[in-house]
């Protein structure tokens, strides 16, 4: 018989799987929509900033709405820019068939040197490309939305994620974590990944 | 409207527990499905990784089912399977990483809906650092 540790038959439900952009749905904030900004965004031309400080949701609004612009017909190429990535990876322009110019989407457009963000802002006017993109401050396009979370959200993504374990973990642990980290809902969770890890790993 | 299909994996073994080189054999049993409703079944053995990082996965044996072509027996339709494993990656429960092991089923519907189902089970026995284990 082995001596090697337990062998869990369940997930942390912290983990990457469950709380990358796209898993967790994205709770809007009070008075705004899917709709709204789908709406916003066809009046300005496709054009858009989502902003937020890190840790806000940015990037999980992103995968909810890219599937709604391209349920418009507008095709949508993501570009996900992380620390230093100063220029757009190769290829720009994408290769497109679509009968419709595509919607580039920026995630984490700040990356970018000035000198590309200009122009990647002409090549997009030029080609009638539309452009949306994520920051933590203004970058000088319409604003779509300006994440704030709150500590009622963050106990909100919590209890979803313990749907099958209610009361794994308290309001007060989730409060304490959502302090530790001035509202980073990001690093909220990790820690929460690590306080399950603590608590559960031995569970078997 | 139609019930959501149930799906069970078995494996033919007394615990879940395997090393490299054994042959994992079982059977997923699939209930309350209309067969108009199931496009396809697919069954997959595979790993993945599980932590705070970037996701990992490969899949070791792959098969696509049809309803038709299993056979079906007290409300049930059985899908039968058996691979050998492979000799790595072993299964492991670190604390910022674990490589989960599973057997996982999913059920294609109609109308692009989709029914999964995993269990999980240990390939080899890793060592596991001091102070993780129990």
């Amino acid at each position: 018989m082995s001596t090697a540790g337990s062998f869990s038959t369940s997930s942390n439900p912290f983990s990457s799987r469950f709380v990358r952009p796209g898993a967790i749905p994205f709770f809007f904030p009070e008075g705004c929509s899917l709709e709204q900004i789908l709406e916003r965004l066809q009046q300005t031309g496709w054009q858009g900033q989502i902003l937020g400080a890190h840790g806000s949701g940015k990037s999980a609004l992103l995968a909810q709405l890219i599937p709604a612009i391209q349920a418009t017909g507008r095709p949508t190429v993501l570009y996900e820019l992380h620390e230093g990535c100063r220029q757009l990876p190769a290829p720009f322009p994408p290769p497109t068939e679509a009968a419709q110019p595509p919607v580039i989407i920026i995630d984490g457009y700040e990356q970018l040197s000035r000198w590309n963000r200009f122009r990647l802002r002409r090549q997009c006017r030029q080609w009638q490309f539309g452009l949306v993109v994520t920051a933590h401050r203004s970058v000088g396009l319409p604003e779509l939305v300006r994440l704030r979370p709150d500590l009622h959200l963050a106990q909100k993504i919590v209890q979803w994620l313990l749907r099958d374990s209610p009361g794994a973990i308290t309001p007060e642990e989730t409060a304490a974590a959502y302090h530790a980290h001035h509202g980073d809902l990001r690093e909220m969770l990790f820690d929460l990944y690590d306080l399950w890890e603590q608590r559960f790993r031995d569970r078997a | 409207m139609p019930s959501q299909p149930r799906i069970t994996i078995r494996l033919e073994s007394n615990g879940r527990s395997f090393e490299p080189g054994d042959t994992l054999r079982g059977q997923y049993w699939l209930e309350g499905a209309a067969p108009e409703d199931v496009k396809a079944v697919e069954l997959s053995v595979l790993w993945y990784t599980e932590g705070k990082g970037e996701e990992d996965m490969a899949v070791h044996f792959f098969r696509r089912d049809s309803l038709d072509q299993l056979p079906y027996a007290a409300g049930r339709w059985i899908g039968a399977f058996s691979t050998v494993l492979p000799y790595s990656p072993w299964s492991y429960q670190g604390l910022i990483l674990k490589i989960v092991w599973c057997v996982r089923v999913r059920v294609f519907l109609a109308r692009g809906k989709q029914v999964v189902e995993e269990l999980r089970f240990r390939l080899g026995s890793a060592w596991v650092p001091k102070g993780i284990s129990k």
